[in-house]
């Protein structure tokens, strides 16, 4: 047992019976005070005189970090490292970015507020305070109110210290050792190593049980589960029990011909528009190409793209004299199969309207290039 | 005290000649916009001061009774707005495209004129009007009459009208914002526009009360108030600070962001051009300054930068109510003498008035059963 104090302690009834202790005792010459309180009494750092938590400036100087870093890494992704465009907005659209922000001022800020308080400020990692080791811990927990005497520069008059507290209005005084120190030993390594084994290995082989003993529970099973057969899934119906059906051999799906031919040219030389030059065709044709070719050969088929030189495109211009002279069959098998970086467009646009996209094409090459027996 | 009247009678003559004269030289347009504006202004400042004294009658306050009388004497305003709000019914035909023959014809217009027509628009105002006149009366009159009876009743009453209050500047401030504000320009539409000048409105009140509070604490003439008090007004700033900024931007990062052109017209009248650096100062005055000189606890409680902060907060509310109203006068900032004189004649008469309501009641409600325990108010 050691026999230095950690100080003389003093219990009061309530808060403001401490604050009104406190100018008293030091007044007795007394300087350095603690207090123990269940909850945070207003006005208690003022009495003794605690130096001003720097918490608030570390809180904010992170929070601020927080706002400058999130500012920094949008701002570089969406100007520098990755601009992309989004809806039309500027590359440095902040006002997209100020939620980031925000969130991460907030998050930083309460982090700090948390771990700063319990790791810096009140040393969390730590074995024990004298304080835990004193009989009135408990009623301070609850509702009474300690004032702590310690010793400044190693030396406190006990007695003395006692009697301020007595005549200050204490209700009980106690005398607070210091305990004997225990660094932790390699029994106390070896003991908490073998714990954390055990617990690890506890959980671990826990869990593997609980996943073979009770299999996935699925709560709503009514989406899942439906009568009626999913891709490549197994059925007793055909001979072959495949769920899925090979079609005939030869067969071909309504409005899906394939292109045979292997060049554009050669389907320029065999294939011939089917669609009869009606303003209902030239209506789709107009609908189809707008939608899908537009945005890279401009409306009038000028080539000039609507997307950002980013891109890099460089569409073929409809209205060049090679494209003016080259057959149906050839526009129709660029549709179709794709050409260069330009990709096909069989699976997007049918095969009729594929033909119709053609004959648009045919009227916009003769918009662009009327002649006096066209204005009829 | 008897030589700032003067003083004032004499700014309000000569702002008023002033205003008579952008009526003469400068055309109706701008002499509307600045009544509108200042209108707009008048109601922030009076509902915000009401709304202060409700808040503290619905929430059961009783650290705020020794300095309610503060907001109830700035809420004198509100029966003055009886006149401005008569008068600026005559703007109707200038500024509001939606007034206009062949107005309807705006499909965006068309969908609304079942609300935006002369007569109900008459209507509402004079709905809204009568029933802030009307709940000054029992808030404010009542109050002060209880200085005399002393009749703890009194209180009860108080207590139990003003979560009816609520109700009432729930809807009014939401319809008048959008008749006076928003359909400047009728094509245009936010749901969040009442709350966005709500949150304006009680950062003036607050600013208002603050000044008042201040300016009696100084004098002592408000026994029993402390820093404690103090603080917990700063604190109200603060937050409500927090509460524009977030209701500002929101408002307009949802815009920007949907970018639809029934809508966004509206920020790029406000955002782009000579208005850009006015919608900076918004942003950066509004939230950021209010924001970052409060943050403090220390900051809270000190009267010197409360006042400051309350002037300052004050003057963003115009600046904002300028945001708001001026850019239906076309491009540019419209800002030079006539703004100077509206500004001097609606000052000095808006203090004319407060200033005659000092002399309304005691300096603190003396007839309140609370008062003891408001003196007592302490932070722990």
């Amino acid at each position: 047992m050691s026999d230095s104090v950690f100080g003389v302690l003093g219990l009061f009834g309530s808060a403001d019976e401490l604050l009104a202790a406190i100018p008293k005792i030091k007044a007795k010459g007394f300087a350095k005070l603690e207090a123990y309180t269940p909850y945070p009494v207003h006005g208690i750092d003022e009495a003794l005189d605690l130096p001003k938590s720097k918490l608030g400036v570390l809180v904010f100087l992170i929070g601020s970090l927080a706002c400058i870093s999130a500012f920094t890494f949008e701002w570089w992704t969406s100007t520098r490292g990755y601009p992309l465009r989004t809806g039309g907005k500027p590359f440095n659209g902040w006002q997209g970015w100020v939620l980031v922000m925000v969130e991460a001022t907030i998050l930083l800020s309460t982090f700090t507020a948390g771990i700063g308080m319990l790791f810096a400020f009140n040393k969390l990692p730590f074995f024990g305070n004298p304080m835990l080791e004193s009989k009135a811990i408990t009623s301070i927990t609850r509702d009474r109110f300690a004032l702590v005497l310690v010793p400044v520069g190693g030396t406190l008059d006990v007695e003395g210290a006692a009697g301020a507290l007595r005549a200050a209005g204490a209700e009980s005084i106690e005398v607070v050792r210091v305990p004997e120190e225990t660094k932790p030993g390699l029994a106390w390594w070896a003991r908490t190593g073998v714990a954390i084994a055990a617990a690890c290995a506890v959980a671990g082989v826990g869990t593997a049980w609980v996943i073979r003993a009770f299999p996935t529970i699925k709560p709503m099973v009514n989406m899942q589960v439906q009568p009626k057969l999913n891709a490549q899934s197994a059925d007793a119906f055909f001979a072959n029990g495949r769920g899925m059906q090979l079609p005939p051999i030869g067969t071909v799906a309504r409005g899906y011909m394939p292109v045979v031919d292997t060049t554009p040219d050669a389907a320029g030389t065999n294939l011939f528009n089917p669609l009869p030059v009606t303003a209902q065709v030239l209506t789709r044709g107009r609908e189809m190409f707008n939608l899908h070719c537009a945005v890279c050969h401009d409306r009038l088929g000028t080539g000039k793209p609507w997307l950002d030189s980013t891109y890099h495109a460089m569409p073929v211009d409809l209205q060049s004299a090679p494209m003016r002279a080259a057959p149906d069959g050839f526009l129709y098998w660029v549709i179709s199969q794709g050409i260069r970086t330009m990709p096909g467009y069989a699976a997007d646009i049918s095969q009729d309207d594929r033909w119709a996209v053609v004959r648009y094409i045919r009227a916009l090459q003769r918009s662009q290039d009327a002649t006096k027996g066209d204005l009829k | 005290m008897n030589r700032a009247p003067a003083a004032l009678w004499a700014l309000l003559a000569v702002g008023g000649a002033g205003v008579v004269s952008t009526y003469v030289l400068d055309g109706a347009q701008r002499f509307w916009a600045n009544w509108l504006l200042w209108f707009v202004f008048m109601v922030c400042i009076a509902l915000g001061a009401l709304f202060i004294v409700a808040l503290q009658h619905v929430t059961g306050a009783t650290w705020s009774v020794p300095l309610r009388r503060a907001p109830e004497r700035v809420a004198a305003l509100t029966p003055w707005l009886v006149p401005v709000a008569l008068i600026a019914l005559f703007s109707l035909p200038v500024l509001f495209s939606w007034t206009q023959p062949g107005a309807a014809s705006d499909p965006a217009i068309a969908m609304k004129t079942s609300w935006l027509n002369v007569p109900f628009f008459i209507t509402r105002l004079v709905i809204c009007v009568a029933l802030w006149v009307v709940s000054y009366r029992i808030l404010v009159l009542g109050s002060v009459r209880q200085d005399a009876t002393r009749d703890p009743q009194a209180t009860v009453r108080l207590r139990r009208f003003a979560p009816i209050f609520m109700i009432i500047l729930a809807l009014t401030l939401t319809a008048f914002a959008f008749d006076w504000v928003s359909s400047l320009e009728a094509g245009w539409y936010s749901d969040i526009f009442g709350v966005y000048l709500f949150a304006g409105a009680v950062t003036s009140g607050l600013a208002v009360t603050s000044l008042m509070v201040i300016y009696l604490y100084r004098r002592g003439r408000l026994p029993g108030i402390t820093e404690d008090h103090l603080y917990n007004l700063g604190g109200l700033l603060f937050g409500f600070t927090i509460f524009w900024g977030y209701i500002a931007f929101s408002q307009y990062l949802l815009q920007w962001y949907a970018d639809l052109p029934i809508e966004v017209f509206w920020f790029r009248e406000r955002t782009t051009g000579t208005m850009e650096s006015v919608f900076i100062l918004l942003g950066v005055g509004r939230f950021f300054v209010p924001f970052l000189a409060l943050i403090t606890r220390r900051d809270k409680k000190n009267w010197k930068r409360l006042r400051w902060v309350s002037i300052w907060v004050i003057f963003m509310e115009a600046v904002d109510v300028f945001w708001l109203v001026s850019p239906i006068q076309g491009k540019g900032l419209h800002l030079g003498w006539p703004e100077a004189a509206f500004a001097v004649f609606f000052l000095s008469a808006g203090l004319l008035v407060v200033i005659r309501a000092m002399g309304m009641g005691e300096d603190t409600p003396v007839g309140d059963p609370f008062l003891p325990d408001g003196r007592n108010f302490h932070l722990r």
